[in-house]
């Protein structure tokens, strides 16, 4: 045994002079509907159920009468029969240590463990199959709850608003992230990919964008069937995406410092066995102006630095390559997709994307590429645009509250403009950006607001889980709760239903099919 | 690492046996520690910072572990990711600082 100390500053969300001083009371039962099931809303119902219980015990918030408060319902409400939203849907099958965050928020939904002594009970339940805005809307969760916290993360992509971005083999990478992941809404899309990767390996796949889920697509391309056998990727994509695409190739209008992209993402790309990972020199060099260099000597660089590093390595050893292999996966800088040009024998199918050369320009920090008016075109069976996703408002919902710039709810720290007691949590409150961890801070900040503004509950009687139970009843809904997610969860992980010893599961990609399970 | 003057330090002594990944050790005593990817150097969730001259005593860094350091949330010279580092004996009166969110 070792005595070791662990320190930490005390948590603001406990702090006694956090609140005010006045006695206020709250109602001894308070009911809570959060709208989706990703990381933000289970960061925000594990965070929001952990303080409540924290103040009571610690006897905190005497000044407060929340000692009044006794229980604390959590209802989650998820669109899909399943939860987790792109820990499911978004990461990438062949990342399955990421996934491992589902086995913490699986810990919320489990009965609480009735030894512990708590002054508070709290609750979490999952209403899954439950589409807020179509089977029940934000009014009527108001109605029914004393706080409603809107985390249903983002439902659209930002277009690059371009010609011939409609013409057959341009989509988004939303759309072929969510069908290789095997979500219900996009197992249409596969017969489209099908037809324009018809043959992967003499197909040209071009990828536009620099963030990691360019990266995710173009190393799922690259890796085919062997590489995926063994992951949780639906079936249906290991079909048509065969033994791999033999050549994709990722691009963005700024330099390889610019790019959003996270050097995990960049050094599997440079392991990948039958597939080489082509940098140029000349863009690198292209990108490092004065202003690169200041951005790479400035504070919190480090990431910077490393992914300099590594694509400098890169393009040496590309340089240099004598092996040619199979396939390749290239990744291109200050290239800005200007048009998508039709095949020759085909005007309605893409064929290349044109490509205007940029230059740096600005300040450290504030980079822009500025076209150069040379052009360049790059040969594509198809396209992905992946350049992020976008939040948009759920039908019904008040549109003056909404930023459609940023695809956001308008909020300060996570409480939503002039609506009383909603909030907004993740990507829909801070857009599409960071990692699963970056949701902790960001629930942290919104449950602080939530607890500030308990005092403004009003005292009367709400339903809550029951008033939503009926109201779903009412309306013929059939909702699935945690225990029917087991159940499908674990007809998934049925050996009869597994290629391979090592897969984790074969995810069902039919909404019936799920509801089956029950 | 001793914060400002009016800020609150929450301090846990807890006896940790040789051997468990400090990750675990905060969830034995119910310490607010994430560890979103269960210790697979998948997440960066359970960053901690340790005193220098035990830092120095760590056993190397695995590229991986750098490479999500790199999304840590205030990271430090001599930063560590909790799930990769193991009781020794030598830690013993260690002091290891959970880095501070803002919450
Ligand atoms: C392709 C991709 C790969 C990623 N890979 C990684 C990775 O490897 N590591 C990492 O740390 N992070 C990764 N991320 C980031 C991470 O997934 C996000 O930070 C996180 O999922 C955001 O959480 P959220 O809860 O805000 O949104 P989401 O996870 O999108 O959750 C929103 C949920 O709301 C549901 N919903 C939507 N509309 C409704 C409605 N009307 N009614 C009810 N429910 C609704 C959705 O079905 C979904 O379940 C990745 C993201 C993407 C897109
Ligand atoms: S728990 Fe994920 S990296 Fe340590």
């Amino acid at each position: 045994m070792s005595r070791i100390n662990l320190i930490r500053r005390q948590s603001n969300l406990t702090k006694k002079s956090y609140y005010h001083s006045t006695s206020i009371s709250l109602k001894p039962k308070i009911s809570v509907a959060i709208v989706g099931s990703g990381p933000s809303a289970c960061y925000t119902a594990k965070y929001l159920s952990s303080t409540l219980k924290q103040q009571s015990k610690k006897g905190l918030l005497t000044g407060t009468n929340i000692d009044d408060l006794e229980r604390v319902d959590i209802d989650i409400m998820e669109k899909l029969p399943i939860p987790f939203g792109l820990v499911r849907m978004g990461v990438a099958p062949d990342h399955p240590e990421v996934k491992n965050v589902e086995n913490d928020f699986a810990q919320l939904f489990a009965p609480s463990d009735s030894e512990k002594e708590e002054n508070i009970e709290s609750s979490i339940e999952f209403f899954g199959n439950v589409g807020v805005g179509t089977d029940v809307s934000v009014e009527e969760l108001r109605s029914l709850y004393d706080v409603v916290v809107l985390a249903y993360g983002c439902e659209s992509d930002r277009k690059l608003g371009i010609p011939g971005e409609d013409l057959e083999g341009v989509y988004s990478a939303r759309e072929f992230v969510s069908w290789y992941n095997g979500h219900p809404d996009y197992v249409h899309m596969g017969e489209k990919f099908q037809k324009v990767l018809h043959d992967p390996r003499n197909s040209s796949v071009v990828v536009v964008g620099q963030g990691n889920v360019a990266l995710d697509c173009a190393r799922i391309l690259a890796k085919g069937r062997d590489g995926l056998n063994d992951t949780d990727i639906a079936k249906h994509a290991l079909e048509v995406i065969g033994d791999g695409v033999k050549t994709t190739t990722v691009l963005g209008r700024r330099g390889h410092v610019q790019g959003a992209f996270t050097i995990k993402e960049l050094r599997e790309l440079t392991k990948l066995g039958d597939t080489d990972f082509i940098v140029e020199m000349s863009e690198l060099e292209a990108g490092n102006t004065e202003a690169t260099q200041a951005e790479l000597d400035g504070k919190g660089a480090r990431p910077k630095i490393r992914i300099d590093k590594l694509l400098r390595d890169a393009a040496e050893k590309s340089g240099s390559a004598s092996s040619k292999k199979e396939k390749q996966v290239k990744l291109r800088f200050l290239l800005n997709p200007t048009e998508f040009l039709a095949k020759n024998s085909d005007h309605t199918r893409l064929g290349q994307v044109r490509c205007e050369r940029t230059k740096l320009e600005g300040e450290p920090g504030h980079q822009r590429a500025v076209g150069t008016g040379g052009f360049e075109d790059i040969t594509a069976d198809m396209a992905l645009v992946s350049i992020g996703y976008k939040g948009v408002p759920l039908p019904g919902m008040d549109e003056s509250n909404f930023d459609f710039k940023r695809g956001v709810v308008k909020n300060t720290h996570g409480k939503v403009h002039g609506v009383e007691n909603t909030f907004v949590s993740g990507w829909l409150k801070r857009g599409p950006s960071g990692i699963i961890g970056t949701n902790i801070v960001d629930a942290k900040d919104t449950v602080s607001s939530i607890i500030k503004d308990l005092q403004n509950v009003p005292e009367d009687e709400i339903e809550g889980r029951y008033g939503l139970q009926t109201l779903l009843a009412k309306k013929k809904v059939q909702y699935v709760d945690w225990d029917g997610f087991l159940k499908i969860d674990k007809e998934e992980k049925s050996k009869t239903r597994l290629r391979t010893d090592s897969q984790p599961r074969e995810k069902f990609t039919n909404i019936d099919d799920m509801l089956k399970c029950l | 690492m001793q914060a400002g003057a009016n800020r609150q330090i929450s301090n846990h002594t807890v006896d940790a046996e040789v051997g468990k990944n400090l990750l675990d050790i905060a969830h034995d005593n119910n310490l607010e520690l994430e560890g979103a990817c269960g210790g697979e150097l998948a997440c960066a969730t359970c960053h901690l910072v340790f005193e220098q001259d035990i830092y120095d005593s760590l056993p190397e860094k695995e590229p991986e572990e750098d490479d999500m350091l790199d999304l840590a949330m205030e990271l430090t010279d001599t930063s560590r990711l909790g799930c990769q580092i193991c009781v020794t004996k030598d830690m013993d009166g260690m002091t290891v600082r959970i880095p501070d969110d803002g919450y």
